[in-house]
Formats: structure tokens, sequence, C-alpha cells
């Protein structure tokens, strides 16, 4: 090991991926700065300015997934279309949030700076976090967006449910976190390397050969690695926080929760597994994760099924959907020996197997399936934020379905956009959800995994009945006695509204992001 | 008008209409109301248009309109009609303005959201019927249930909220199991990389299938290995796919003893909603059975063509007394629907040409006989707001103009000769009887046919017949003009229809054609080459390239593969009205014998 100090030479191109995280940094900093130099204690600026933040990263995200696939910071991250679309997404969901969360924060006097600087640094290391490309790397921008969503989880500390969910999300976050890093160092004891490209491929491909005596090694990382990525994605059998810490932290928070963090994670778990995978004996990697999505679609649903809180229902239905996109994934997986079962049209010569085509659409999939749900699942939550009242929070039947009951006559911009959020996690056309699935389920099967399809296919079916009965209620169940009028904030009528839009219209016209997305293919290390 | 824009004026102009209802001011109900009528009008015109320009004995599908649209799934906008779909245009676009009418003055809330909800409504109904691809079908198709829920939950009477929530969830519950078999089709249908949800591909794509599933089927080993995917498929799930697409369409119809919704809605809607229920969106049911799940499924569809069958009748005798049973008159009417629908899947699973001309006939004849019976009865109710036999008596002393219409239509309803409704049910019968269904199927069905004029001459005695016995019924004023206007055109069509059928049948006569060699394709002792089933649509036009605004491409004229067509249509032209002729007319292509019927 060369021990000499040599200073690594950084071109300005280096810097190209972490400029949107740069950006929500700065944004976070100017946030907490302007706290000092308040003079008459409004804060009203500080939602439009994270929004405005996330928005220019976002954009800087989009420009940067057209940038060729390289490797940058000496190895430490790659700018490739996946990572960048990650940054775009995570950007996004966080511009929504916030403006979900000023009226949110307005109608409960805790307007404080931190919250939004919070939510932004958490967005900057969801966006590094899908860059990352060396396993020490990962885990320090793995714990920056989970320090941020705890505390962000606790936020309302007076509030009955906040501390134990933050409480919960810590401890279990924590221990996930020190699954995985417990995993990273083990696959670092077999290979000596941290990165995650040739270098440790061949590094594996060593430690695999036989004699070596390292398999058990490299076997025992993969399952910690994976299961510490399951916790961060919520897959079941490791989704027991999910509810819990859903239900217990403020909705904005929830909703942030639910669709950044979750894409960030998957973007990392299949960077980390596209080398890892590629050595380690595929029907292996396979078996785990058809197993995990498996689990996860079926648990998910049905444990959403007898859900009468609805804010638990879609912590629930956050995780049945985890399980469709660990389905892709699992495809992205699938081992050649499977596939003499099927048609050897789907495999190609490369190390892992599935032709370079089918990759491709599965990449798409499961990034514009990342889109769809980022829109709906903020949309939804955002509605029960939009609805919710402190008073009932003691008497914990904030989130029943019976406040939802009537809701399409007392406002029927907002019971419309709900049933469009139903309509799209229930998959039915022509929302995003639909698109999505469909992608989805369309890559799962040209790969091979009929029966796994299937089974999602027939999960997500029985799915619609908690979606629609959300939507049953809003729109067939009369207006309960002293229902007060949920307050109007023009933010959370904003956010719904461009959820709602982009709902339909990504659904209707999805051509020219399926498009950009096509690009996403074009994955690093392929 | 281009020809290939027609369609697109006619699924479109309604919901023009509404943006510019929407625009009206609230109060302003009266010009609300001219200009929906106004819309309706124009969109009739456009109907009668795109039914004048369908030439029977050209290709399967005129006035096809195609563009790209989401090129990942596969899925274009694809428009174009055959003979079913155009007539059934035709009855939709007669109601629209019927409906307008017909809700005059009896809507007097939320009079601009009720326009707006017939407007979409009609939109809705009018894409799903020339819907060339199946995911706009279902789009439309699940499009059709927001207004109609509406309609029957804020306009319905005392109980409306049950009734649309049942019409609700018994649909949707349907259509959501369909979308399950649709993505399953999608993906049996095409390799990776040319999938798509165009009917043509769907269709076509099984079609390999279909023979090698028939032939698995045929030999009962049990297995159908060496099949192709299609075929594997089918043969395996195709039962299961056609049962679910079966059980959307048979919801829709409805067909027992998926039913109960039926009398709930038809009883609680207001008389537009009635009048569409029964006229248009029933008729959804049945075409989809035409269209989709019995072409795409037809092994399966053989398989349990009795028990579709049996199903039938016992909706057509079940329905039947389950009117002679009523009290109120508008449950009548619905029960009424269940039977008459029955001959509608009676005459469909007959698989024969007459079984499936008289099933198409009966959609119309039930729309026009039942959507009028629905207005006529939602005129005495305006007047009187009581449904039972028993508020009412002696009628026609009162209101003699009123009884003579409501005579008519229920001749109509009960299958006078010379009336439209003879025309369909004669039909029905003699398919089945033809049918290789065995002896109680027509039989029971002929019954049917015996109950339904008990039922309806008994309803029209007790109201309209026998002494004043109540002073408010010697009050009641006769129809005025408008609701006249509102008749009139439903007393011709039911005498037109029923008086010279063969202009309608001669429409149908292709679609019913191959409708027959769709169902039958494969079946064992039947040679029906692949060319004859073959959907055969314009092509997907290249990327970028402006849509060809020309009528249909030569090359679709030079594949005509019905040259019989050519010579029917020449002939009807030539003839008189020949008096159901058309259905005597040799089929193209060889049938199996009808099964022995007493084994």
């Amino acid at each position: 090991v060369n021990t000499a100090l040599t200073i690594p030479t950084f071109t300005a191109a280096d810097f190209l991926p972490v400029m949107p995280a740069a950006i929500l940094t700065i944004g976070a900093i100017i946030v907490l700065l302007s706290e000092v130099f308040l003079s008459n204690k409004s804060r009203a600026h500080q939602a439009p300015l994270s929004v405005i933040t996330a928005l220019i990263a976002m954009v800087v995200a989009v420009e940067n997934a057209f940038e060729p696939a390289r490797e940058v910071l000496q190895g430490f991250a790659v700018l490739d279309p996946l990572g960048s679309w990650n940054s775009a997404l995570v950007s996004l969901a966080a511009a929504l949030a916030s403006l979900l969360a000023a009226g949110f924060l307005k109608h409960r006097n805790a307007e404080r700076g931190e919250f939004y600087a919070l939510m932004l640094f958490g967005a900057a290391g969801m966006s590094l976090l899908g860059l990352s490309s060396e396993l020490i790397t990962l885990f320090i921008n793995l714990e920056v967006l989970s320090v941020a969503t705890y505390a962000l989880t606790a936020y309302l500390r007076r509030g009955p449910r906040s501390a134990e969910a933050g409480f919960k999300y810590f401890i279990l976050g924590a221990f996930s976190a020190s699954v995985l890093v417990y995993g990273a160092a083990l696959l670092y004891g077999a290979t000596g390397t941290t990165k995650l490209n040739a270098e440790m491929v061949s590094a594996l491909t060593t430690a695999m050969a036989p004699g070596s005596g390292k398999q058990m090694l490299v076997y025992c990382a993969f399952l910690l690695l994976a299961m510490g990525f399951a916790f961060k994605v919520a897959a079941v059998p490791f989704h027991m926080w999910t509810p819990d810490v859903y239900e217990g932290a403020p909705t904005p928070v929830t909703a942030l929760m639910s669709a950044a963090v979750k894409a960030a994670a998957f973007v990392a778990m299949v960077r980390t597994f596209l080398f890892v995978g590629k050595v380690v004996t595929p029907e292996v990697v396979f078996a785990v994760l058809a197993a995990l999505a498996a689990l996860t679609m079926v648990a998910g649903n049905l444990m959403a099924l007898p859900q009468r809180n609805v804010k638990r229902m879609l912590a629930y239905s956050s995780i049945a959907h985890a399980g469709y996109l660990l389905l892709a994934v699992a495809a992205l997986f699938v081992p050649a020996s499977m596939a003499n079962n099927h048609d050897v049209s789907i495999m190609s010569a490369s190390p892992l197997g599935l032709a370079p085509n089918l990759a491709a659409d599965l990449y798409k999939g499961i990034l514009f399936y990342l889109l769809g749900y980022t829109v709906t699942a903020i949309g939804a939550f955002g509605t029960l934020s939009a609805i919710e009242r402190r008073e009932d929070e003691t008497r914990g039947s904030t989130w029943d379905l019976d406040r939802l009951s009537g809701l399409a006559q007392r406002k029927p911009f907002w019971a419309a956009a709900m049933a469009a959020f139903m309509l799209s996690l229930g998959g039915i056309p022509p929302t995003v959800g639909f698109m999505g699935k469909l992608l989805i389920f369309r890559g799962a099967v040209d790969a091979g995994l009929l029966g796994l399809s299937l089974l999602g296919i027939l999960a997500s079916a029985a799915g619609v009945y908690y979606y629609l009965r959300v939507v049953v209620y809003m729109y067939m169940r009369p207006v309960p006695e002293g229902a007060q009028e949920p307050a109007r904030f023009w933010t959370t009528e904003l956010a719904l509204g461009t959820s709602a839009v982009l709902v339909v219209v990504l659904g209707i016209a999805p051509g020219t992001i399926t498009e950009w997305l096509s690009r996403a293919g074009m994955v690093f290390g392929r | 008008v281009n020809e290939s824009n027609l369609l697109n004026l006619v699924v479109w102009s309604p919901v023009a209409v509404a943006a510019l209802v929407a625009f009206l001011p609230k109060g302003e109900a009266a010009q609300i109301r001219v200009a929906t009528l106004f819309g309706m009008l124009v969109n009739f015109g456009l109907c009668v248009a795109a039914f004048a320009a369908f030439t029977p004995g050209a290709s399967e599908f005129q006035l096809e309109y195609r563009v790209r649209w989401i090129d990942e799934i596969g899925t274009s906008y694809h428009l174009g009609m055959d003979g079913l779909a155009a007539t059934l245009v035709l009855l939709t676009g007669i109601l629209g303005p019927l409906v307008v009418l017909a809700s005059w003055t009896f809507i007097t809330e939320r009079v601009k959201e009720f326009h707006l909800a017939l407007l979409i409504l009609q939109t809705a109904m009018l894409g799903a019927l020339v819907s060339l691809d199946v995911l706009l079908f279902y789009i439309f198709f699940e499009a059709m249930l927001v207004p109609m829920y509406l309609l029957i939950g804020v306009w319905g009477s005392e109980e409306r909220q049950m009734a649309a929530t049942k019409f609700f969830l018994y649909t949707l519950v349907g259509s959501l199991v369909m979308l399950v078999a649709l993505l399953a089709v999608y993906f049996i249908a095409a390799p990776a990389g040319s999938r798509s949800f165009d009917y043509s591909t769907l269709y076509n794509g099984l079609l390999a299938g279909q023979r090698e599933a028939a032939n698995c089927v045929a030999a009962a080993t049990g297995h159908c290995n060496g099949a192709s995917v299609a075929g594997g498929a089918l043969f395996r799930y195709g039962p299961w796919l056609f049962a679910a697409f079966a059980l959307a369409f048979a919801i829709k119809v409805p067909m027992w003893p998926l039913h109960t919704w039926l009398p709930d809605a038809h009883v609680q809607a207001p008389v537009a909603g009635s009048m569409i229920l029964a006229g248009v969106m029933l008729k959804m049911g049945t075409f989809g059975f035409w269209r989709f799940a019995i072409p795409l499924f037809p092994v399966a569809a053989r398989g349990h063509q009795k028990l579709f069958a049996g199903l039938a009748v016992i909706g057509i005798v079940y329905g039947a007394l389950m009117c002679l049973a009523q009290r109120d008159i508008k449950k009548l009417i619905a029960y009424s629907s269940v039977s008459h629908l029955g001959y509608c899947m009676l005459g469909m699973m007959a698989f024969t040409a007459e079984g499936a001309t008289g099933s198409a006939y009966q959609m119309l004849n039930h729309g026009v006989s039942t959507g009028a019976l629905f207005m006529l009865f939602g005129m005495l109710y305006e007047r009187r707001h009581a449904r039972l036999m028993s508020d009412y008596g002696g009628l026609s002393k009162s209101m003699p103009v009123f009884a003579a219409m409501f005579l008519i239509i229920t001749f109509s309803s009960v299958a006078v000769p010379g009336t439209n409704g003879f025309v369909g049910e004669f039909l029905v019968l003699l398919g089945t009887f033809k049918s290789g269904l065995p002896w109680w199927a027509g039989v029971f069905a002929t019954s049917g046919v015996i109950f339904g004029a008990a039922y309806m001459l008994w309803m029209v005695q007790r109201v309209f017949f026998g002494p004043l016995t109540r002073p408010e019924n010697a009050a009641l004023v006769d129809m005025n003009r408008r609701e006249l206007a509102a008749t009139i055109p439903f007393i011709v069509l039911v005498l037109v229809m029923g008086l010279k059928p063969q202009p309608i049948l001669d429409v149908l006569a292709p679609s019913t054609d191959k409708f027959i060699a769709r169902s039958m394709y494969a079946a064992q002792g039947a040679e029906i080459p692949e060319a004859a089933v073959q959907v055969v649509v314009k092509p997907l036009p290249p990327k970028g390239a402006v849509q060809p605004m020309a009528a249909p491409p030569p090359a679709a004229a030079a594949q005509d593969l019905r040259p019989v067509d050519a010579a029917v249509a020449a002939r009807a032209q030539r003839l008189a009205p020949g008096f159901l002729t058309p259905v005597a007319r040799p089929l193209p292509f060889a049938l199996p014998a009808p099964a022995e019927k007493n084994p």
C-alpha cells in the first residue's frame, strides 16, 4: 500500500455531480443564517427559499443526467444518469415537501429555521448517497440523510407521537446502519478495497476463487449489506419500524421519507450490488432479492388491508411499493441459469447476464416508478397533512378514515386530487402509477420473472381495495357531524395541485420523460 | 369534414360543448339547457354522418384515426368503428338530445353540473364504442363510471347514495379484474419489443395460439407441450382470462346473478340516468363480450357456452318472474332490462349467424324501448311523484296521448310483430334453436316472451285502464309539446326498425360474420382460414410523420378478405325491404354441424 501523501488534482468536471447537493447545502446554510438576522420574527421567507433552492438543484441534476457516465473524485463518486436522476427526484421531493411544510408548521406555530435546513441537508445527503461509489462515502452519506430525518421525525417533540417515532427510528436506524457498516467492513476484509469499481470486482474474484477461504466472508458481507439496505427501503421482514415512524413523524416529513429516502436507498443498493453481485454466485443474490420482493409485495398489501388509519395505511402501502421496486431490482440480477427455462435472448455475455436493452428498460422502469411514487405519495400525505388538526392528535383519531368522510362536498378539489393519488397508487390508468407499474412488470416479465410478476400484479390488485376505500369515504359518505372546515394555505394547495397535475400528465403523456429516462440505462460500471 | 377526423369529432364534440357550458353562469338554467341540447344535436348530426359514412362490405373497421400516443408501452390513439359500433354510436347519438329534453323540467337543482355530467358521459360512451386501442377503451370504460355515479348519487331519489355506491363498486370490481387480465393478454400476445395494446396486435398475436390451444383442449391430454408461448398460455390460463373479462362485462350487462345493482340503480336514478343506463351503458357489457371477451378467448368461450347460455336463460326467466311480482313500475322496467339483455347474451352465446344478428339488433331495441319506457315513466313521475302501480289507474282518460305512446313502446318491449322488438327476439330465438345449445335454452327463453307480454300488458292495464280511482290522477295534464318532441323519435324508431330493419341489418352483417368467424375460430370441424378473422387496421404512422388525412389506405381495401360482403351490399341496395334476408345468406366459411340435441 502506497502511504505517500499525494494531493489529488480535481477539475471542475469532478464537482459536476455534487452540484445539486452543494446547492441544497448552501440553501440550508442560508436558511440557518437568516435565523440570526430575523428582525420581525417572520419566517415566511424560509419555505419559498427552500423550494427555490430545491428546484434549482433539480434543474442542475436534470442537466447532469445527460452527461456521459464516468468516475469522478478519484473514484469516490460517479457521474451517471442513475445518480443524477436520483438527485433530481430527491430535489423535487424536497421542494414539494417544503411547500407542504409551510402551511403545516404555520398551523402549529412551529415554524423554526432548522426544519427547512434539516430537510435540505437531508436531501443533500440523499443526493450524494445516489452518487457514492465507495463504501465509506456511502455510509457517511447514509448517516447524513439519516441524522437529518431522525431529527425531522422528532421535530414536533411535544406531540404524543413524534418523540416515540423519532426514538424508534433512531434506534432501529442506527442498528441497521451498523449492520450495513459491518457488511462493508467484512467486504473490505475480504477484498482490501472499499471502492465500488473494477478494483472491487477483481479483488472479489480473487476472494471467491476456490481455495481462497474467503467465500464465507463475502457471503456474510453480502447478506449484511442486503439487510442494511432492506432496512432503509423498508422491505419485509425489515419493515417493522416503518408504520410507527411514518405515523409519528410530521406528515410533510413522512412524505419526504416515503419518497426521497426510499429513492436514494434504492439507487445506492443497485449500485452496490452491481459490483458485489457480479462476483458473488448470482443465484444467491437473485434468491435474496426475489424473496425480499415477494415478501414485501404480499405482506405490504396484506397489512395495509385492515388499516383504518389512513396515514398508517399509506405507510404499509409504501412498503408494498418498495416490493414492486424490489421486483425490478431482482429482475436486474436474473442469473443465466434461470434463463435456460425461458428464452436465451434475455441474456447477454455481460457478467450480470441480463441483456443490456432489458437492463436499460428496468432502470428506466425503476426511475419512472420512483418519480411516479414521489409525486403520488407526497400528494397523498400532503392531503392528509392539509386535513389534520392539532386537537385530534391526543385522541388518536387524526387520520381515521372517517376524517375523510364527505371530503368531496367540503373540498371538492382536494378530494379530486386525493382520488387521483389513490388511483395512481392503485395503478389504475390513466395515472402515472399505472404507467410505472406497467414498466416495472413488463421489465420483470421480459427478464423471465413470470411467477413473481403475477404475484405482484395480484398483490397490487388486492391493494386497490384499500385505496378505493379512501375514495369511497371521500365521495360516498356524508360529512360527519361537527366537522370543521380545514384551514387553507396556498402553499399546500399549490403542492397538491402540482402533484395532481403531474400524476395525470405523466400518466397520459409520459413520452418525453421516459425518453429522458431511457438514458438511465447508462449506469456506471455496466 | 375529413373522414378520418369524423370519429374524433363524434367523440370529443360533447366535451367541447361542455367546456362552453362550463363558462355559462350558474343561474342561467335555460341557457345551459339550450346550449346542451344544441351540443347534443350537433353530436347527433355527427353520429348520423359517421353512420352514413360506414359502408358495409368495405374494410371491417372504418373511419379509422390513428396517431402515436405512448410509444413506450405501445399504445396509440386509435379510433375506428365496425358495423356494431356504428349502430351503437347512432343509438348513443339519438339518445343524447332526447335525454336533455326529458330532463328539461325534472332537474332544477345544480343544473349546470347535471348537464356537464351528461356531456362528459356522452364522450366517454362514444369513446368506448370506437376505441380500437384496448387501453384507450379501458380508460373510456372507467371514465363512464364517474358521471354516471354523479347522475345517480346527486340527482337521484331518496336512496340514491346507496344505489350509486352499489353501482360504482360492482362495476369497478369487475373492470379491475379485467385490467389484470388485459395486462396478461398484453404480455402473452406479443414478444418483448413489439408489445402493444392495439386490438389488432392483441387479437392477431393470439391467433396462432388459439389453434394450438384448441387442439390441446380437443386432445384432452391435460397438457399443451410443444405449443408456442401464446398457445400454452391460452391453454392454461385462457379460461381464467376469459372469466376475468366475462366478469367485468357480465356485471355491466348485467347477467344473472350479478344483476343486483341494476334495480337499485334504475329505481334511484333520475330519468336521464335511467335512460342512459338502459340505453347505452348496459350495451357496453354486451359490446365488450362481442368485441373482447369472446373473440380473444374463443376456446374458453366455447367451452363455457352452455354455462353462459344457461345464465342468460335464467336471467330471461328470472327477470320476467321478478317483473310479475313488482308493484313499483320503475323496478318492473329495470327487471325487464335483465330479461331483455338475457336475450342479447343468449343470442351471442348461440354462435350462429341468426343469434348474433338478433343479439346485436336486440341491443339497439333495448336501448330504444327501455330508454323510452324510462323516459315516459319519468314524465309520469314528474307529475305525480309516485312509483307504485296502485297509485295510478285509468290514466288513459286523463292522458290519452300519453297512454297511446306508452302502449306503442310497450308493444315494442313485448316484441309485437311490426315493432323492432319482434325482429331482435325472433332472430335470437331462431338462432338459439338452430345452435348446438340444448333444447331447454330455446324453450325457456321463449317462455320469457310470454311472461314479457304478461307483465307489461298487466302493468299497462293497471296504470292506464279501468276506472279513474284517484282524484289526483283525473287532474293530470297530457303531454306537452316538449314531451311529444322527445317521444316521437322513439315511436319512429320503433316502427322504422320494426318494419324496415334491412338497412341496419346490412350494417350489422359484416360485424356478425366476423364475430361468428372469430368465436368459432379453430373449433373442431370449422374450417375458418386465419385471413378471415385477422384484424386489419391502419398501421401506426411513423414517428414524426404528419398524420395522413386520406380515407382508409388502399392497402386495406386491397386486402379486403370478404368478397361476399360486396355482393350482399349490392343486393341490399337493389332489393326491396327483404325481411330478414341477410341471415339466410350463407356464411363465407364452413361451420361445424350443430351437436346432437338429445344425446
